[in-house]
């Protein structure tokens, strides 16, 4: 097992739920994500940017 | 008719310099009077932990992040207990000094304060924590040997153990200019983020309370240093405080009944206004529970719950949150007690 860092950018979701939902999906396939926060908006591009810890 | 008890909850999270709470345990006084107006208030050990400080409330629920957002999502629940029996794990990259200075420490909490720490493992090698920060300022770390980790933790765990305390070797960086900085007050703890990556990964794999203290070389005396950061210049070890939090941290259930808490029975959330965007604050949106975003908090990153759909009621400070709360507790609605408040709006 391994502890790693990983980013990703998420389409800005009209519900915080489903937002939660799809950044979720977004992480799966780098590993199981411990620990991950939403750390930037853009708004004029809808995109949020996501910092994760993953262990594969 | 039982009145519902009211509940909340209490996030600032670790590792982005919250202007409060982002330090050596200084926003433990917004849960000690949080506590005074909730029947139950839940928070993680970021904001009880003050090294050799802490202060026990008895309807304060300590849970660990990671289990803190399994609870906001709804899949596990909170159950009270009399007394956890703790078991403490030790990095074998700490040296044979600072061990005994942990053990000592938890000799002490034992034998002055009757927590019932039952046992402590040695990691069969050295765990290698390394501190990174990320592009967007916040801090978070690695774990060389995750497996040695889970290994102590399953020994423990199979003889009976049902919380773990654990402590890693950081690296010492005395001429840093984040800790100066962290000393001083200012900018983001360098050691929050790889603490919650170690306390994360137990809780995911074992499903028991745990919390983390990082062992490091002492410190040399700084005249100027914060009081914000001052409590962990008290001594050799942080360990007090998490043995206290852990002492009767709530266990997690799948069961629903009288004596579990859920995240639908959360009355409040009162989260920093600039840090928005965690998995349990997202969770809580989609709930019944009021959001209440501080402004007073500031942190590194800039990120207002209202830019992600979420409904909050914006205040300056927690003393602002704290009156909130009382009129929500007494079915009023907080804009009455302003001078002006909007006409009632008509869906025609």
């Amino acid at each position: 097992m391994t502890t790693h860092f990983i980013t990703a950018e998420i389409d800005l979701q009209e519900n915080p739920l489903k937002l939660k939902q799809e950044i979720e999906e977004k992480l799966t396939p780098y590993g199981k994500p411990l620990r991950w926060a939403i750390t930037d908006v853009d708004e004029s591009k809808q995109k949020v940017k996501v910092e994760a810890i993953v262990t594969k | 008719m039982t009145q519902k008890p009211y509940s909340a909850v209490l996030i600032i999270p670790t590792g982005i310099g919250a202007s409060i709470g982002g330090y050596a345990g200084d926003a433990l006084p917004v849960a000690k009077a949080m506590a005074q107006i909730c029947d139950r208030l839940i928070t993680h050990p970021n904001v009880m932990n003050g090294a050799s400080l802490y202060w026990q409330c008895p309807n304060i629920d300590y849970v660990e992040g990671y289990a803190l957002d399994k609870f906001a999502g709804g899949e596990w629940g909170l159950e009270s207990v009399t007394q956890n029996k703790i078991g403490l794990i030790l990095d074998k990259s700490i040296e044979t000094e600072l061990i005994y200075r942990h053990l000592q420490a938890t000799d002490a909490v034992r034998t002055t304060l009757g927590i019932n720490v039952q046992e402590y493992i040695i990691t069969d090698e050295p765990l290698n924590v390394e501190l990174r920060m990320a592009e967007s300022g916040t801090s978070w770390g690695t774990i060389g040997n995750p497996e040695s980790l889970l290994r102590a933790g399953e020994k423990l765990i199979s003889n009976g153990i049902n919380a773990l305390a654990v402590v890693t070797r950081f690296p010492d960086d005395s001429d840093s200019q984040a800790l100066e900085d962290y000393r001083h007050g200012s900018g983001v703890d360098a050691l929050g983020g790889a603490e919650a990556v170690i306390s994360h990964l137990l809780v995911r794999e074992f499903q028991i309370p745990c919390a983390h203290a990082p062992a490091l070389s002492p410190l040399p005396l700084d005249v100027s240093v914060s009081p914000r950061s001052a409590a962990e210049e008290l001594g050799y070890t942080f360990l007090p405080c998490v043995l206290v939090g852990l002492n009767k941290a709530p266990q997690f259930t799948l069961n629903q009944n009288y004596h579990t808490l859920w995240a639908k029975d959360i009355d409040t959330l009162v989260i920093p206004a600039s840090a928005g965007g965690g998995s349990g604050m997202l969770s809580f949106s989609g709930l019944n529970t009021q959001i209440i975003a501080v402004e007073d908090n500031k942190t590194v990153l800039n990120i207002p719950p209202e830019l992600l759909g979420m409904k909050v009621i914006r205040v300056k400070s927690y003393l602002e949150a704290l009156g909130v709360m009382v009129t929500h507790r007494a079915g009023i609605r907080y804009d009455a007690l302003n001078s002006s408040i909007k006409s009632i709006k008509s869906r025609n």
